[in-house]
Parts: C-alpha cells; sequence; structure tokens
C-alpha cells in the first residue's frame, strides 16, 4: 500500500519497535501495510548486509516445505525418528547465522534443543519425547518463515506491549503486536467486541481478559471453541505465574511492560501449547489416572488423607500427566483444568526435577487473586508428590510430610505398582473382552495377582479392536476423569494420533455446541475415520473406527467399550475419597 | 472513532468498496462504491470499511491467497465476498437479543454473490465500470438502485430479513427442477428446438422456461440458468408479476416488499452521494437513464403474451421500448431477453443482442415464436398443468430434506410451509451441521480440488430429532429427521430409503 518498494528501510509500521502512542486504532489499522514482495527484499538485504551467507528466511522456508510434506504422511516413514534432529543439524550447519541471532537461541538455557518446526512428526509418541523448542528468535512478522507457522499465540497488553509469543522474539514483534491491538480496541470502541476472524485455512481467534489480550493465529482448522479453550488456557498459565493481581500493575500504569515477569517460563508455554495436539484433557477439562489395582490407589489415598488432615489444602501424587492419587482438605476441590496447569508447570520445569521445591503458584479455578505455595518432590524418574498449602512458612512441615508418604508409599510397594503400571501401559482396545457374558472375568491387567490369560490373550499390537475400533476415550463425567486407549495400529505415528486427536476436539465441540447441545449421539464419517460419540447424563464416550467399519457392529462395540469400561472402573479411575463428589 | 456513539440500529449494513481507489489521505470517500443504508454518515461509512480494509490487509499476512471471509464479534457478523479482483462486499449483521440472529455464513454470503451476478448479468463487471468512468460516478449510479430495488425482496413489513437459521433447508443460487415423465420432456424438447431455430440472422436463440416458479428446461449454462432462473422467478413468472403474495418461494419471500420498496424509489437517485464535483452533466444525463431491473412491477404481460417493460427506457423520439439486454458469463455474449408467457409457463427467449437491431427485428422474432411454436406452447403447459402436484408437490410425509447437486447448481427441498413444522431447535442444530458442511468441503476443496469429500454427520440433537447431512460425489443431502425412532440404525435405514427412492442411490451406502 503505502510501502515504498525501493526502500530498505522497513516499509512498515507494522515492525515499529513501539507502537506510537499518539495513533488513534484507526490509523493503526489503516497502517497495517502488507509487504509481502517488499519485507523479503527488505530482510534479504538485511541479512545480506550483514555478511554474505545466504538470507535465513529462505532456508526457513525450506524447512518448513519439508514439514508440510511429512505431515501428508509420505515423509514420516523415510524419516523415522531422527526427523526433527536431522532438520536441526541442518539448521546449524547450512545456515550461517546473521549476527543477529547468532547464539542467541542457545542462551535459552533449559530449552534444549530443536528444531522449533511446528507440526514435525518425530515419529514417536507425541507426548514422551518431546523436548521444548526453542522459538526462532531470530524471526519476526515480516519473515517469510514466521509467517508460515501453522499455529501463532501472543499474549499481549491492551496498550499494544508484547508479553508472550511462541515464535519470534517479542520486542522485534511489538508492531505487530500494535496491530493486534488496534483491531481489538477498534472493535472495542464500536461496543462490540471480536472473536475470531476467518481467512482461508487461517483462523484468528481473539480473548480479551482485562487487560491481558490473547490471540491465536492458526491453519491447524480447530474449531473456535477449541482454540479459544486453548486460550483461556493459557491465560491460566500465566495466571498460575502470576496470579490476577498482575491487573493491579497496568491500573498503576497502562503501559506497564509485563514481559520481564514472564522471564524464563518458557517452556512452560510451549510444553503447554504442545499439549493442545495430544492432550485430550485441555478439550474435555477432565483429568486421567494411571490404572492401578484398587487397593494399591486405596493405600496411596490413605497416606494423603493423612497428610491432607495436617494442614495441607491438596495433595497429589502424579506419574507425568496421569494422577496416581490425590485429596483435598475438607471442602476445598481442585478443578481438572487446575491441575492440568498445575502438572505442566511443574513437568516443564526443569529445577524441580533435581530438587525439592517450594514455589508460589496460583490455581486460577481456586482462587485467581491468591497465590498457594507448592512442595514438589520427584520420587522417582516419573513419579513426583505434590503438597499445597496457603501458608507460605510450611516447607519443613511439607517436608516432614513428603517423607511420611515416601516411607509409606515405598513399603506400600505403591511405587513399584506405578512403574509397572507405567510400562503396561493403559487399556488397549485389542483386549476388549470379546463376549459379554464373560466380561466379569476378563479383568484387570492391574490386579497385583498376576493375569497371563489377558496377557497371553491379546493379540500383537497393531491389529486394532473388534469391528475395527482403533481407539476410544470415555469421559465419566461425575468424576472429572477421562480414560482413553493406547494407541494402536494404525494410529501408529505421531502424525496420525494428532490428526486423530483433531477429529476427537472437533466432534467433542460439535456434541457441545453452545446454543444447541450438548447433542446425545453423533456418527461422522470420512476418509480418516468413523467416529461415534454418545452423550449420557453419566458418561461420553468417544470412539473412532475404521472408515469401512460396519456402522452395526461400530455401535455393538461401543456398548462393549462402556461396559468394559465400567467393569475396570476401580481400576482406572480415582473413586470414592474424591474431593469433588460433594 | 466509535460506531456506538452514531447510535446507528441499523440491523443490516451492506458496503460495497474498491481497495484500488482513495488510498491518499483526504479522498478516502472515493472507495465507497456503494452504502446501505444510505443515511449513514461518510464518518460512520468510512469507519466500517477500515475495519474491514484493516482485517482485509492483515489477514493477507497469513493467507495471501484467501483474504477475510469473516469477522465474527459479539454483536455483529462481517460476511465478505471478493467480488472482483480487490472489489470487496461485505455484509454486516447485528445480532438481536431475541435468538434468532444464527445463521450460516456461505447462506448470507450467497446474497452478495447473487446480487453481484445479477448485476453483472445486466451491467457488466464493477470493474469495467470503474475503467469506463473513472470518477466512479457510472458504477455508483448502476449499483445503488440495484441493490436497492435488489433488498426490497427481503422486506418482511418494515424490516430487512436476510436469512438465518430457520433458511436451513434452502440453497440461494440453485436452481428448482420441475420433474417431469419421458413423454413430457419429449414434447418440452420439441418445444426447445423450436424457440433454438428461431431465425434471427443466422444465429441460434437460447432458452429458459419455467413453470410456476421450477424450471423445466434451458439451453445455458448452470450459471447463466441460475442468473436467468432467479430473474424470472424475482420478477417475470406469474407469481412475480402478480407482485409478491407468493409465499412458498424462497425467492418471494417479503410479502409486504412492495410497500417498503415504494420508500425506497424517492432516494435512490440520491444513491450516488459521493458524487464528486466533477460529475459532469452527462453523468446526470446517464444517471437519470440508468436501467433499474430489479425495480419491482415494471414488468406487464401483454395481450399477445408477450411480457414488455420500459425499465431499460425509451428509443429516443419513438414510444417503443429499448430491449432489455443481459450478458451471459459463459459465451461473453450480450443477449437480448424476449419473455413469452402462457398461463404458468414462462419461456425465456434469450436473442443474441447483435442480430437483432431494432424493433422490427423483434416483432419479426415474436411472430415467428407464435407462429412455430404456439401450439406446442400450450400443448406443454398443458400436460404440466395436469401433472402438477402444487406447492407441496415435492413433500414427502415424515421427511423434512434439502438436496443439492453443486455441479448442476440444482436443489430440491421440502416446500418451506412444511418446513416451518420444525422445531427451532433442529433447525438451529441443522444450521451448525450445515455450516461445519461448507468448512469441511471448503477445506477439502482447498486441499484438492480434483478430490471430492466424501463425508456424512449423523446426530441425535438435545430435542430427540435426527440431523442428517451427507456429502458425497458433489451432491448433497441435509435432513432432520423429528418423529424418528431413537436408535442409528432407524435413523440410517430412513436416509437410505429416501436416498433409494428419491435420489436414484446418490446417498446410499454401498
Amino acid at each position: 500500500m503505502a510501502s515504498d518498494p525501493n526502500s530498505t528501510d522497513h516499509p512498515s509500521d507494522v515492525s515499529e519497535p513501539i507502537p506510537n502512542p499518539s495513533h488513534t486504532e484507526e490509523e493503526r489499522l489503516a497502517s497495517i501495510s502488507l509487504e509481502e514482495p517488499e519485507g523479503n527484499h527488505v530482510a534479504v538485504s538485511r541479512l545480506l548486509s550483514n555478511g554474505s551467507s545466504l538470507p535465513a528466511d529462505f532456508h526457513a522456508e525450506d524447512e518448513i516445505e519439508v514439514v508440510e510434506e511429512e505431515l501428508l504422511g509420505e515423509g514420516s516413514s523415510s524419516h523415522g525418528g531422527g526427523g526433527w534432529r536431522e532438520i536441526s543439524e541442518q539448521d546449524g550447519e547450512a545456515v550461517p547465522c546473521s549476527p543477529s541471532s547468532s547464539g542467541y537461541a542457545g542462551e535459552r538455557g533449559s530449552s534444549g534443543p530443536s528444531s522449533g518446526i511446528e507440526e514435525v512428526d518425530d515419529g514417536v509418541n507425541l507426548q514422551d519425547d518431546w523436548v521444548p523448542r526453542k522459538r526462532h528468535d531470530d524471526e519476526d512478522d515480516a519473515s517469510v518463515s514466521w509467517r508460515k507457522r501453522k499455529k501463532h499465540f501472543f499474549i499481549l497488553s491492551h496498550s499494544g506491549k508484547p508479553i508472550y509469543s511462541r515464535y519470534g522474539d517479542e520486542h522485534k514483534l511489538a508492531g505487530f503486536s500494535a496491530t493486534l491491538q488496534a483491531i481489538i480496541s477498534f472493535v472495542e470502541n464500536g461496543g462490540d467486541r471480536v472473536k475470531f476472524v476467518r481467512a482461508g485455512k487461517h483462523q484468528v481467534v481473539f480473548l480479551v481478559k482485562g487487560p491481558i489480550y490473547l490471540v491465536c493465529i492458526s491453519c491447524t482448522e480447530e474449531p473456535y471453541e477449541a482454540l479459544k479453550g486453548q486460550l483461556e488456557l493459557i491465560y491460566g498459565q500465566m495466571l498460575l505465574i502470576l496470579t490476577k493481581s498482575v491487573n493491579r500493575c497496568f491500573e498503576k500504569n497502562p503501559k506497564f511492560d509485563m514481559s520481564p515477569l514472564l522471564g524464563g517460563t518458557d517452556a512452560v508455554f510451549s510444553s503447554l501449547i504442545h499439549a493442545f495436539s495430544w492432550n485430550p484433557a485441555t478439550f474435555l477439562h477432565a483429568y486421567t489416572c494411571l490404572p492401578l489395582a484398587y487397593s494399591t490407589r486405596q493405600a496411596a489415598g490413605a497416606i494423603l488423607q493423612d497428610v491432607a488432615d495436617s494442614g495441607v489444602l491438596f495433595a497429589i501424587l502424579m506419574c507425568k500427566h496421569k494422577v496416581v492419587s490425590l485429596v483435598g482438605a475438607q471442602k476445598a476441590s481442585l478443578h481438572p483444568d487446575d491441575m492440568l496447569l498445575l502438572a505442566n508447570f511443574i513437568l516443564s520445569s526443569e529445577s524441580f526435577r533435581t530438587s525439592e521445591s517450594f514455589s508460589p503458584i496460583c490455581l486460577p479455578r481456586y482462587n485467581p487473586m491468591a497465590f498457594l505455595y507448592a512442595y514438589v518432590h520427584y520420587l522417582d524418574e516419573d513419579t513426583y508428590l505434590t503438597l499445597l498449602t496457603t501458608s507460605s512458612d510450611a516447607f519443613y512441615h511439607l517436608k516432614e510430610c513428603r517423607l511420611r508418604i515416601q516411607g509409606v508409599l515405598v513399603k506400600s510397594n505403591v511405587l513399584v505398582e506405578v512403574q509397572r503400571s507405567m510400562l503396561d501401559g493403559g487399556l488397549h482396545v485389542e483386549d476388549l473382552p470379546v463376549d459379554s457374558s464373560r466380561r466379569s472375568r476378563s479383568v484387570s491387567p492391574y490386579s497385583s495377582q498376576e493375569n497371563n490369560i489377558s496377557g497371553s490373550l491379546r493379540p500383537h499390537m497393531g491389529l486394532g479392536g473388534p469391528a475395527g475400533l482403533w481407539h476410544f476415550i470415555y469421559r465419566s463425567i461425575y468424576l472429572d476423569q477421562y480414560v482413553s486407549s493406547e494407541f494402536s495400529s494404525p494410529i501408529n505415528n505421531s502424525a496420525q494420533q494428532k490428526r486423530l486427536y483433531r477429529a476427537y476436539q472437533k466432534l467433542f465441540a460439535s456434541m457441545h455446541d453452545k446454543g444447541t447441545g450438548p447433542h446425545k449421539t453423533q456418527y461422522r464419517r470420512d476418509e480418516d475415520y468413523v467416529l461415534l460419540c454418545w452423550i449420557t447424563q453419566d458418561f461420553e464416550l468417544y470412539a473412532a473406527f475404521d472408515p469401512l467399519a460396519d456402522k452395526v457392529s461400530a455401535i455393538k462395540t461401543c456398548n462393549r467399550v462402556c461396559q468394559w469400561v465400567r467393569d475396570l472402573e476401580n481400576e482406572i479411575f480415582l473413586l470414592g475419597a474424591s474431593p469433588f463428589s460433594w | 472513532m466509535g460506531l456506538s456513539s452514531l447510535n446507528l440500529n441499523e440491523a443490516v449494513q451492506i458496503c460495497i468498496f474498491d481497495l484500488r481507489r482513495g488510498q491518499h489521505e483526504g479522498q478516502e470517500l472515493d472507495k465507497i462504491l456503494f452504502f446501505f443504508p444510505m443515511e449513514f454518515p461518510f464518518s460512520a461509512q468510512l469507519s466500517v470499511i477500515g475495519l474491514c480494509e484493516g482485517i482485509i490487509t492483515f489477514t493477507r499476512i497469513f493467507s495471501p491467497d484467501a483474504a477475510c471471509e469473516v469477522i465474527e464479534a459479539e454483536r455483529h457478523s462481517y460476511v465478505f465476498y471478493e467480488a472482483e479482483a480487490d472489489i470487496w462486499m461485505v455484509l454486516i449483521m447485528e445480532k438481536s437479543k431475541d435468538n434468532e440472529s444464527d445463521w450460516r455464513f456461505d447462506a448470507l454470503r450467497g446474497i452478495l454473490k447473487e446480487v453481484h451476478y445479477l448485476f453483472m448479468m445486466f451491467h457488466g463487471s464493477l470493474r469495467a465500470l470503474l475503467e469506463k468512468q473513472p470518477s466512479g460516478e457510472l458504477a455508483r449510479s448502476r449499483l445503488y438502485p440495484f441493490v436497492i430495488d435488489y433488498l426490497t425482496d427481503f422486506y418482511v413489513g418494515k424490516k430487512l430479513q436476510l436469512p438465518s437459521f430457520r433458511d436451513s433447508l434452502r440453497e440461494r443460487g440453485t436452481v428448482q427442477m420441475l420433474s417431469v415423465s419421458r413423454e413430457v420432456a419429449i414434447e418440452v424438447q420439441s418445444l426447445v428446438t423450436v424457440l433454438g431455430s428461431l431465425c434471427v440472422g443466422n444465429t441460434t436463440c437460447k432458452s429458459v422456461i419455467v413453470f410456476h416458479d421450477l424450471l423445466v428446461s434451458t439451453t445455458l449454462s448452470p450459471e447463466d440458468t441460475t442468473n436467468i432462473y432467479t430473474y424470472a422467478v424475482l420478477r417475470l413468472t406469474p407469481h412475480a408479476l402478480s407482485s409478491g403474495t407468493n409465499t412458498w418461494s424462497y425467492l418471494l419471500k417479503g410479502t409486504s416488499a412492495t410497500s417498503a420498496a415504494a420508500g425506497f424509489t424517492g432516494s435512490v437517485s440520491d444513491g450516488s452521494q459521493q458524487s464528486s464535483s466533477d460529475a459532469s452533466s452527462a453523468g446526470q444525463d446517464q444517471r437519470n437513464s440508468v436501467p433499474r431491473p430489479l425495480q419491482r412491477e415494471k414488468w406487464f404481460k401483454g395481450k399477445d403474451g408477450f411480457l414488455t417493460t420500459d425499465i431499460w427506457g425509451a428509443e429516443v423520439g419513438s414510444l417503443v421500448s429499448v430491449l432489455p439486454t443481459v450478458w451471459l458469463r459463459e459465451t461473453e455474449e450480450n443477449m437480448n431477453l424476449c419473455i413469452y408467457q402462457h398461463k404458468n409457463l414462462t419461456i425465456v427467449i434469450l436473442i443474441p443482442a447483435c442480430s437483432l437491431l431494432n424493433e422490427q427485428g423483434l416483432s419479426l422474432a415474436k411472430q415467428q415464436l407464435v407462429e412455430n411454436a404456439y401450439q406446442k406452447i400450450v400443448n406443454v403447459e398443458e400436460k404440466l398443468s395436469r401433472g402438477w402436484g402444487g406447492e407441496n408437490a415435492y413433500h414427502v410425509s415424515g421427511y423434512r430434506y434439502l438436496i443439492i447437486d453443486g455441479d448442476r447448481h440444482i436443489s430440491r427441498a421440502s416446500p418451506p410451509g412444511k418446513v416451518t413444522t420444525l422445531a427451532k431447535d433442529s433447525l438451529l442444530t441443522l444450521n451448525r451441521v450445515r455450516e461445519e458442511v461448507d468448512f469441511e468441503k471448503t477445506r477439502a476443496q482447498r486441499t484438492n480440488p480434483e478430490h471430492e469429500k466424501d463425508f456424512e454427520v449423523c446426530i441425535r440433537a438435545k430435542n430427540n430429532a435426527w440431523v442428517i447431512s451427507k456429502v458425497t460425489r458433489g451432491k448433497e443431502l441435509h435432513m432432520v429427521l423429528e418423529k424418528a425412532n431413537e436408535t442409528l440404525l432407524y435413523a440410517t435405514e430412513t436416509v437410505e430409503k429416501f436416498s433409494n427412492r428419491y435420489c436414484e442411490g446418490a446417498f446410499s451406502s454401498d
């Protein structure tokens, strides 16, 4: 538009480092300028002027092309598990860094190595081997690679100051951030509030939380409700670190720069964002338990209850993202979203692993205004105990509690059982009892006694269940808990898992439509799956079948899944001592 | 500057603007080609367009090929349509509190598409008009009355009522066909042959035949057929001529449209309100003689069976009307319209404009038509009337349905009177499902335009209605079953039966 193609300066207001406060929203809106061709020239010439190297943008573009190929599924097998590493090496060797970006990525200490290429298929389980990614600080809104990222998340202040960006350096995105602010404010000045904008495959979703604006720009084709829910969780994660009292800073000074307050928490946000593509808890608003024999979980619950009675608000024993047991003090209840955010915070912060910690955190659904104090200690590689209290000087008391708990857990073999369960995994669709008359005996692989029959009957991994059943998620409404089957063939790489996850997400959004839902039943068939969903007062079932599956047998199979889950509920759910039951 | 300060409670706004114009400060008004309501102050118009323009530019950062399609806000929906390169049409719908404002974006975009297609048919492209007269006067002076006349069909009382969830068993931009027996089809074919050979010079005429509001035959491409058919149903059929007493066609929804339209006739000439000071007197003259093809009650049936109008004005120095002309997208030809009506049979004959030089040529053509085709027309009309099942001819008891054949621009649906018996919740759910189907369709199209999406959704809603959508090989079936059994298998069988009996098995599973 107004930009001069010959100019070597940045051609638009978009990249102005600081939004000009004297600009009205209209002026800012008017100044949004497209610099597709020119912008690239500028980026290139800037890089070239810094050295004779190839422009990084071009390589970045190559990277993204590679990723998209892999996503289509062709590349996944040949690239195997090394997908991102190969690219990452390429990243390091083939692209000489411009001075502005050299070494910068490395400074993000705990972030660890990664290509940062989104949606890359590394051929391994989505949730286990993920490493936080570097954020491509050399990118900004003029970079082709930045524009092609599949899913951006931004947090900014109501004055347009950047607080967080998933990709690129926030400071370089000040102009872009100001543009987002201008859009939101412009609509707000008209007495309205913008929810989303749709353009081709892209969707821009806005969420306003007082002085904090959150924006997602995505071409993942997730439904609006899903993306909005993700922004809510990102906001929740921010509150978990800062509490809502941060709003006061904006009351005192609207131009308050909040980004330093979140310094060093990149990994927390990127791990949460990663969870949006594998963890059903992010859209189901329910948590999941590690399958355990009823008595084992009872034993863990009993000792947690003991300490809860001694002034601990919540005592939570978890293994990775799965709950082993949890108890709360009287009348205190823990929202599944808070559990998700807390677990994400602990699991993504390296420091918790190395020593026992005592850290202020806020549970946004419990009380967004106040800090609680979390004592966190890893009992083994994956299992960690979290004790929450309102008192800031309870460290030694909680340490004692932990020692007692640890003693009991070791003595009663709980930790061993937990590890065994981790190795065994959860429900496998192949194990779905064939005949309902035999179901009462099919039982649990999780009971303490050896169950050779069920073990030997299990067919080879990769056959899928009866009637073409590939996967299911069962959510118990009263318990706020869900159980999902292990992935089996053909859903055996992360690209396929993510696709199925997104299909579930869509199904969930459709079933829980704000205006008309929740619906009772849904059958949906496309080239990828047959999906079935039931919602009753007690549970929700989501099941995925082979797209050629026969409707009649699929329905029968769903009924069997429900029966199976009910038969196993003592092992797969946390019952009874739950703080939610009242 | 916000809009709230203006206290404008207009529930619907439509703007058309050209991004190639008015890009310099002080000349912003130049980009506005149309704005409804016209009373909106320029500052407010510019504010709306500024937002739209800003978002278009913003979305192009990430999606250069497909810029903004929708802005959804809490109180308004903005639906975008890039009618011609850099010429944008935006429809802004205010949400009401009565829970009636649930609509489908593609259905609303259909309105913008329809009015633009019709405009192109009568006036050519906006870009061409803008190039012909860079001041924009010509384009504006045609656009204003045209869109305003078009909107008159959407008035219910004094309220402009655009399609909502209640219309989710209708599909704009498609034609509704009349099913005829083989015997009648042969008669129709022979009539079409005669119409085609109406000799005017060496050219062939084209024709579109409509019975009541249903298409009987066409020799045009699907797109051109849709345009002519839409126009015929809006203004030419006996129903349309008797000025909107018809309520069963979706195209003639507003019953009291005429009275509302009357309010506009006075003000449309002010339409080109941005008239720059350099508007020449030639421009003024032009404006006065702007044909308004969508103006109501301008077509009359003569004693000879031919429809006449003075919409296109009269020849200088004569009382003879100028022939209506349309532009065909497929052949990029200008055609003169000649319309003959016998009882409920409306025959639109399109004669290449180059071959028909004057009124004499037309008289000759008319004479030929009467001589060669009259008996056939009477025959066809008789046979069609005999087989005519009335408004509810396509009602299938127990079903509320819509079938769309996207490739051929054809749809068939339960009669609107029957659709109104559905519960609001059923229609709301169907509306959402259709929105999702639209989304999946465009998505599939974007990923692989060659591949036709195969897709099926079947929902048992809270109110126990089954809402079903099936997309297969370019065809769509949407259905609501309210009194069906609760099992999914029952619903599936019911659809299967329908598909086998009424859709030649197009939606049956193998």
